[in-house]
Formats: structure tokens, C-alpha cells, sequence
């Protein structure tokens, strides 16, 4: 079989707060393979924001490795299109509208075009906002906004989506939402996919579900 | 056009808000500066350019003038004539005299010239306002207006002239007559000094006055069109006779003019401050914004946005300022110097002070003469400026880890 999308190998990740000195992730190992979604459960503070950032290559881990398609190569030029985000704060620019933020993450990569556009209006059209892409993000709902989020992090056709509580800003119902749609839209463009979660029906939807717990990965 | 290019631009203008506080409020501090500073270089240049102006065309554009008088002026004038790049040249006599009409005296310069050739080279006959210079002979003169006010003379009119020479004569008990002339014209050339002491003659008259029989004071030249001075006055002194030499009008001046640059230097360096200023104030906002947006500069970094871009995003924000800006403030201070003759007089009518501004004024006219090297001064060191106010933001952006600005919830 291929290299997997992502390969994590004895991930230690500790942060010293004065004399203190924090083990935040003990040793972490995690395979996934292209199209594969897997979820992450853990207490708060259990380090999964740390893990993520870790196999998104935003932040390095003090030993261990990350492995994206077989290569250690995790930095910001190939992040852009290799690994889409997905964050509990949405984080879109608030000075561009819909389609434009969905738009940014391929002007980070190079020119747009007219694919490049026409790509961002079906994407905006596959998360239900195709009436709403020239609205500013101040314009649009919480659930509203991680959908154009979604779009965005779909936008290059990344390998791998990693989704940091995709959910926690919104209520059940548009969280239910958004999370089908998030798995739907990794499924179709056979994207794998880390979510991190804290809720278990949502865990259940992937077809891993693993658990941070003294800084190491379980199954569960 | 590059992301960060084109966020800056967003972040300047976003979509649908028409001019946001921000942008509005840098734009105008920095459009200031340069409309100060082109409204008060142009006005500073106006005046160095007007007295050049008006001596070039009451004197031409060079001067030839000797130790003593010029004795056999007629071959020089026709060796100066040969020079290539000379158009015309004219012999002149000049002096002090005394002019008194009834008992009211008033002590102008006298100049004499040559009528032959005194319109190929100077453009006098413009300034004439009443008669003109064909109605002068030997016995006969034109008074600037403000001599010829303060005399209570008019055209027509008969005053006397005496000269150094007929006070030498009066001191050494000689009987010696004032010299009869005639008011044949009146001559406004728009400069306070020249129109308060000069009186026009002819060359014979002024030979007369002043003793000389048959030499003069110094020739006037004027050039061909898009002749360099410096060069021209250079391949004129070749010509000429020893003892007798050319200068350029910034030879002649060049005291004068460089006072005047050092003024205007100062006066630049002083006014550009309010460009630094206003940078500032970019800077201090600029600022603000990297904070305000910590968590999206975290998003561009996730996006796979370099430090450098990052950085280059907010260096930009302060150049579009500096290039606004500057549009702005060149098109606000040429409106304010196209209109600066009617503010003027709108102020001089509003305090009832017209008589004044006609008294002590130079110029009749707020002059203007704007130089294109300094506006491109201005505009070079303007958006120079504006972009350096944007890159101690554009470092602290640039510095930014992504991890840390996002969870800097
Ligand atoms: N940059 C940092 N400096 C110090 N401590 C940190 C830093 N990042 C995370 N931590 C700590 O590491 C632990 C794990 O954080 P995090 O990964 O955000 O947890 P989770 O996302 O599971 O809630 C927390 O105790 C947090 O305070
Ligand atoms: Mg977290």
C-alpha cells in the first residue's frame, strides 16, 4: 500500500512555564492513510491542540517525527497544499467576504485563475452559501462561517483536513451539521481527516476513534 | 497580483465599507505634509523664479560689465553678437540721479538704452503701460509708476534730472542747469523694487548725464532659446577684451540665491516633518492592527503564508498610504496654488488691508513656480517615509509564531 498521509512517530512535546516543566505529549504515534478519518478525543488540556499543531507542521516537536506522504518535509510552502485547517474560531479575515477568504488559501499558493475561482464558488456551493459568497464574514452565523471555513480548507485539495473542535462555538444542531458536512466533503474528495472533538457522537462518525490521555494515543 | 499585496489592500479598503477611519485619517496626515510642502516650495520657487524672470527680461540673461567704462562698446557688442548661442546684445549706461517735479524730489536709477537693439534683447516695451518706448528721444524719459506717483508727474509733464556729474559740478561753484526732460511714458514691471526706483532714458541722454561721450556702463545679452548660461557665458568671455567680463544672471545673483536655497532647504526640512509625523501616526496604527489581528496573521501562517509575506502585507499597507497620500496631497496643493491669488485678495479685502499688499508686496502677484525635481522629492521621500513607518509593524507580524497567535484567545 502507499506511504500513509500522514505518519507521526514518538511525538514528545513539553512547555516550560518558569521551573516547571510541562510534558504535554509523552510519546505519540499516529498512521493515517489517504482517505482515512480519524478522530481525537481528550480532556481539556490534554494536548490536543499541541498535537495538531504539531502534525500541521506549525510547531516543532522536541523529538519524534512527522511524516507527510513519507516525507519530513512540513514546512509552509508545501503546508499550503498539502494540509488544510480547521479551527474552533473559524478565523476568517474579516475584510474579505466569502468567497474571497475561500479564495486566499489558493492566492497563498500562487495566481488565481479563472479555475481557481470558478473551483471556490462550487466549494461555497457544496457547503450550502452559494447565495452568500459576497457577504463579509461579520454577515454570516457562526455555523455560516466554519462552513466557508471548511470551503477554504478544501480549497488547494489538500491530503489531509486536521479540525481542531470544528463544533465548540456552535450549538448542537448546526455543529451536527457541519460535522456531516465535513465528513461528506472528506469522503467525496477522498481527503483523510484528524477531528478533534469532544463529542462522542461525533467521534463515532469517523472510522478511527483514538484518545489522548497522559500523552499518548489510545484506540477506544 | 501576490496575497499580501492584495490583503493589504483589503485590509486598507475592506469590501464594501467605502473609506474606512483608519486609511482616511493616515491618507489625510500624510496628504497634508505634501500639500504644505508643494504649496510652500512652489511659492518660495515663485519668488526666485519671478526676480529671474524680471531681470531677464528688463536685462537679458547675461551681463557683460567692466572695471571702467566700456569705450569701444560697438565692436564688442558685435563680437559678443557672433558668439554661437547669442541672439542679441545692447549697450546700456546706468546710474543713480536725483528727479524732481515741482519741489517733490526722488532719487531712482537712471538707465539709458539703446533703442536700435534694446527690443531684440529685453522685452521692456511689454512693461510700458502708458505711451511706449518709440516715443522716447534724447530729451525725454519713462518713470516706473510708483516714481512717477510719488512725483505726482504724468505724461506730458517736463522735470529735471540732475546726475552725479552736475552735483560734482554745483559742489565746485560751476553753474551748471538741471536737465530738462520730458514724461513720455509710464512702465509697470510688477517687482516693488524696480518699479519704485528705475526711470528709462536714452543711451544718449544717460551719456550725456553721467559724462561718458561715447562709452558705456556694460551690454545685455540675450540668448537663443534652450541655450545653457553657463556654457554660453563661458564661450563669451572668450571673446572679450580683458578687463570686461560676463556673468550669468547666477553669477550675478549668486549670494542672493544661495541664501534662498538655504531657506528653502531649512523650510523643507522643517515642513517634512509633518510627513514623519504622520508616519508616525501610521506606524501607531499599524501597530494596533498586528495586535487587533494576532489570531489572523496565526491563519496566514497555518495557511502556509511565509513570515516574509506576512511582513510585506503590512510594509505595503503604510507604501499605499504614502502613494494616496501623495496623489492626494500633490492634487490639494496645486488646487491651493491655482486659487492662492484670490485667497490672497479674499484676506486683503476681509481686513481692509488691499493698499497694504500693494505697498509691500514684491510682486503684484503671489508668484509660483513649481520645480518638478522638487516634487519629486517630495513624492520619493514621502512614500520612502510611509513604507518605513510600516516595518516595525511588518517585523513584529513577521515575528508572530502561528501556534502562539492562535491561541492567543
Ligand atoms: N505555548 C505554550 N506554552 C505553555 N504551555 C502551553 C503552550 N501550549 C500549550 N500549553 C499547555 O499544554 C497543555 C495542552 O494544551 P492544548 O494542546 O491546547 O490542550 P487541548 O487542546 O487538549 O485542550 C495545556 O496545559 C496548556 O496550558
Ligand atoms: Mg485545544
Amino acid at each position: 500500500m502507499s506511504e500513509p498521509v500522514l505518519s507521526a512517530r514518538a511525538l514528545r512535546k513539553s512547555f516550560r512555564s518558569g521551573d516547571a516543566l510541562l510534558q504535554v505529549l509523552r510519546d505519540v504515534n499516529l498512521d493515517v492513510a489517504a482517505g482515512e478519518s480519524v478522530s481525537i478525543r481528550g480532556e481539556s488540556g490534554s494536548g490536543k491542540s499541541t498535537l495538531l499543531n504539531l502534525i500541521a507542521g506549525l510547531d516543532a516537536p522536541d523529538s519524534g517525527t512527522v511524516l507527510w506522504g513519507g516525507s519530513p518535509d512540513t514546512g509552509a510552502g508545501r503546508r499550503a497544499a498539502y494540509l488544510g485547517m480547521v479551527f474552533q474560531s473559524f478565523y476568517l479575515v474579516p475584510e474579505l467576504d466569502a468567497l474571497a477568504n475561500v479564495l486566499l488559501a489558493r492566492r497563498i499558493l500562487g495566481r488565481i485563475d479563472a479555475a481557481a475561482r470558478d473551483r471556490a464558488r462550487s466549494l461555497l456551493g457544496d457547503v450550502g452559501l452559494s447565495d452568500r459568497a459576497h457577504h463579509l464574514p461579520s454577515q454570516l452565523s457562526g455555523g455560516e462561517r466554519q462552513r466557508v471555513a471548511l470551503a477554504r480548507a478544501l480549497m488547494n485539495g489538500p491530503n489531509l483536513i486536521v479540525a481542531d473542535e470544528p463544533t465548540g462555538n456552535l450549538d448542537e444542531r448546526t455543529g451536527n451539521e457541519v460535522v456531516e458536512l465535513l465528513l461528506g466533503l472528506c469522503a467525496s474528495a477522498d481527503t483523510a481527516l484528524v477531528l478533534v472533538t469532544h463529542n462522542a457522537s461525533h467521534a463515532a462518525k469517523t472510522r478511527r476513534s483514538l484518545t489522548l490521555t497522559a500523552g499518548a494515543l489510545g484506540g477506544s | 497580483m501576490p496575497w499580501y499585496l492584495h490583503l493589504a489592500l483589503r485590509q486598507l479598503f475592506p469590501t464594501g465599507r467605502r473609506f474606512p477611519f483608519f486609511t482616511l485619517i493616515s491618507t489625510l496626515g500624510v496628504a497634508l505634509g505634501v500639500m504644505v510642502l508643494v504649496v510652500v516650495m512652489s511659492i518660495m520657487g515663485g519668488f526666485a523664479y519671478e526676480i529671474r524672470h524680471l531681470i531677464v527680461d528688463t536685462e537679458g540673461e547675461v551681463q557683460i560689465v567692466a572695471r571702467g567704462p566700456v569705450s569701444d562698446y560697438a565692436s564688442v557688442v558685435k563680437r559678443v553678437e557672433s558668439v554661437p548661442g547669442v541672439a542679441a546684445a545692447t549697450p546700456y549706461a546706468r546710474d543713480a540721479v536725483m528727479v524732481k517735479f515741482g519741489d517733490k524730489p526722488a532719487f531712482p536709477m537712471l538707465r539709458g538704452l539703446d533703442l536700435g537693439s534694446i527690443e531684440r534683447v529685453t522685452q521692456l516695451g511689454r512693461y510700458v503701460v502708458v505711451g511706449s518706448l518709440d516715443d522716447l528721444d534724447d530729451d525725454s524719459v519713462i518713470l516706473s509708476d510708483q516714481i512717477a506717483s510719488s512725483l505726482g508727474a504724468n505724461v506730458g509733464d517736463s522735470i529735471e534730472v540732475y546726475s552725479p556729474l552736475i552735483i560734482n559740478k554745483l559742489s565746485a561753484d560751476a553753474v551748471f542747469l538741471p536737465r530738462q526732460v520730458r514724461v513720455v511714458g509710464i512702465l509697470h514691471i510688477g517687482h516693488q523694487q524696480l518699479d519704485s526706483s528705475t526711470v528709462y532714458g536714452t543711451l544718449r541722454l544717460a551719456q550725456d548725464l553721467y559724462g561718458l561721450g561715447s562709452t558705456v556702463h556694460g551690454i545685455d545679452v540675450r540668448l537663443n532659446p534652450g541655450v545653457n548660461e553657463d556654457d554660453a557665458v563661458a564661450r563669451v568671455n572668450k571673446v572679450l577684451p580683458d578687463g570686461i567680463r560676463a556673468f550669468s544672471w547666477e553669477d550675478s545673483f549668486s549670494d542672493f540665491l544661495w541664501v534662498l536655497n538655504l531657506e528653502r532647504s531649512m523650510i523643507f526640512f522643517l515642513l517634512l516633518f509633518i510627513v514623519i509625523v504622520a508616519a508616525f501616526s501610521v506606524t501607531s496604527s499599524l501597530l494596533i492592527s498586528v495586535v487587533r489581528k494576532t489570531r489572523e496573521i496565526g491563519l496566514l501562517g497555518a495557511l502556509g503564508g511565509r513570515p516574509l509575506h506576512v511582513a510585506l502585507c503590512f510594509c505595503a499597507q503604510g507604501l499605499f498610504i504614502g502613494v494616496l497620500g501623495t496623489v492626494s496631497g500633490l492634487a490639494a496643493g496645486f488646487l491651493a496654488l491655482a486659487v492662492r491669488n484670490d485667497v490672497v485678495l479674499w484676506v486683503a479685502r476681509v481686513t481692509q488691508r488691499q493698499e497694504v499688499l500693494r505697498r509691500f508686496y514684491q510682486f503684484s502677484e503671489l508668484p509660483s513656480h513649481t520645480s518638478g525635481s522638487t516634487v519629486a522629492l517630495i513624492v520619493v521621500l514621502t512614500i520612502v517615509i510611509s513604507t518605513l513607518a510600516g516595518t516595525i509593524p511588518a517585523w513584529r507580524a513577521a515575528r508572530l509564531k502561528p501556534v502562539e497567535a492562535l491561541r492567543s484567545e
